[in-house]
């Protein structure tokens, strides 16, 4: 029981911290490298973390699903459309990322749906809603707010600075 | 150039997802409801969830205060936060022949078919409804 009680502390502080340190390096390492071995670390690693949180959903669109409706912004039918086609989407875009194939479109598709994903996590606390999923679909009903907020914010960031270093990195399928 | 080149890769991998989109949509068809997120078959009204009387089982899906204010007469409370803690006590009285009655506040509240579908995929429990409009309709039936 001590053993279960001590998890279920560690996995809320777990993620936003390990999104927060990911995202100051990030940030740090921009300031001060344009090294194309550190930006491809890095691509790997938010390319893993989309292909990580779209597989979950993909695996239970049913329940993401309900997330969705959770949030009481879309009609119900259109929420069973977008759990079926956004974990995919998030797969594929990460492995675009990963690979350096229509690199641009990618950071362009996941920034999108990032920032709608944070307006919608405001909005919904401001309404009151309790909110029981992230973008890490029913695996994080267990974090609060801040947690939610920290980690999205963290992938923001790491997202901008990516897109911030293809100035300087070229990828494969790009024009440049 | 550098624009229309990031359009054309978004427009590219928005099309591409959609194939694998549509081949869930087709595998889980009959999984999920396009019209209603409880299929009606797991839905029940609250008349016909009285006329069941004594066979059925109600349970309250509402946070511990809302259930301690007021409740259907004979509920159980069974809500997410303390999942583990109260499912014993709807396992005490649950038998195989009696039908299970969730209900949260209204119709627009989610806690009802949350707590539903955890009571039949993880409790295994058959004959679990939703109830429809919630708290709210069963007030108004009283009136």
């Amino acid at each position: 029981m001590a053993q279960v009680a001590q998890m279920k502390m560690f996995w809320p502080i777990f993620w936003p911290v390990f999104a927060a340190i990911l995202a100051a390096i990030a940030i740090i390492v921009l300031a001060v490298s344009k090294r194309l071995t550190f930006w491809r670390i890095v691509d790997l690693i938010v390319g893993g973390i989309f292909i990580y949180a779209g597989a979950i959903k993909a695996l239970d669109p049913v329940q993401f699903a309900n997330d969705i409706d959770n949030y009481k912004i879309l009609p119900w039918t259109i929420g069973v459309g977008l759990a079926f086609y956004l974990p995919w989407l998030e797969m594929l875009c990460g492995l675009a990322l990963i690979f350096r194939l229509f690199h641009r479109g990618a950071f362009a598709i996941l920034t999108a749906l990032i920032s709608i994903f944070l307006v919608a996590t405001i909005a919904a606390k401001l309404r009151g809603l309790d909110i029981t999923c992230g973008c890490f679909g029913h695996a994080s009903q267990h974090w609060n707010f801040s947690a939610h907020l920290a980690v999205d914010l963290a992938i923001l960031a790491a997202l901008l600075a990516l897109w911030l270093s293809t100035r300087a990195v070229p990828a494969r399928g790009s024009d440049r | 150039m550098v624009k229309s080149s990031l359009v054309r890769q978004a427009l590219i991998l928005a099309a591409l997802a959609l194939v694998p989109g549509f081949g869930e949509a087709i595998y889980f068809r009959d999984k999920i409801s396009w019209q209603s997120p409880v299929p009606a078959s797991e839905m029940v009204t609250v008349a016909q969830a009285r006329a069941w009387g004594d066979n059925a089982i109600w349970i309250d899906a509402r946070p511990d205060a809302e259930f301690a204010s007021d409740h259907v007469p004979g509920a159980v409370s069974l809500n997410e936060d303390r999942w583990n803690e109260l499912l014993p006590q709807v396992l005490a009285v649950w038998s195989p022949e009696k039908k299970v009655v969730v209900y949260c506040s209204s119709l627009s509240c989610n806690a009802s078919r949350e707590v539903a579908r955890r009571l039949r995929k993880e409790a295994q429990l058959p004959n679990v409804f939703v109830l429809k409009g919630g708290w709210e309709e069963w007030l108004r039936s009283r009136k």
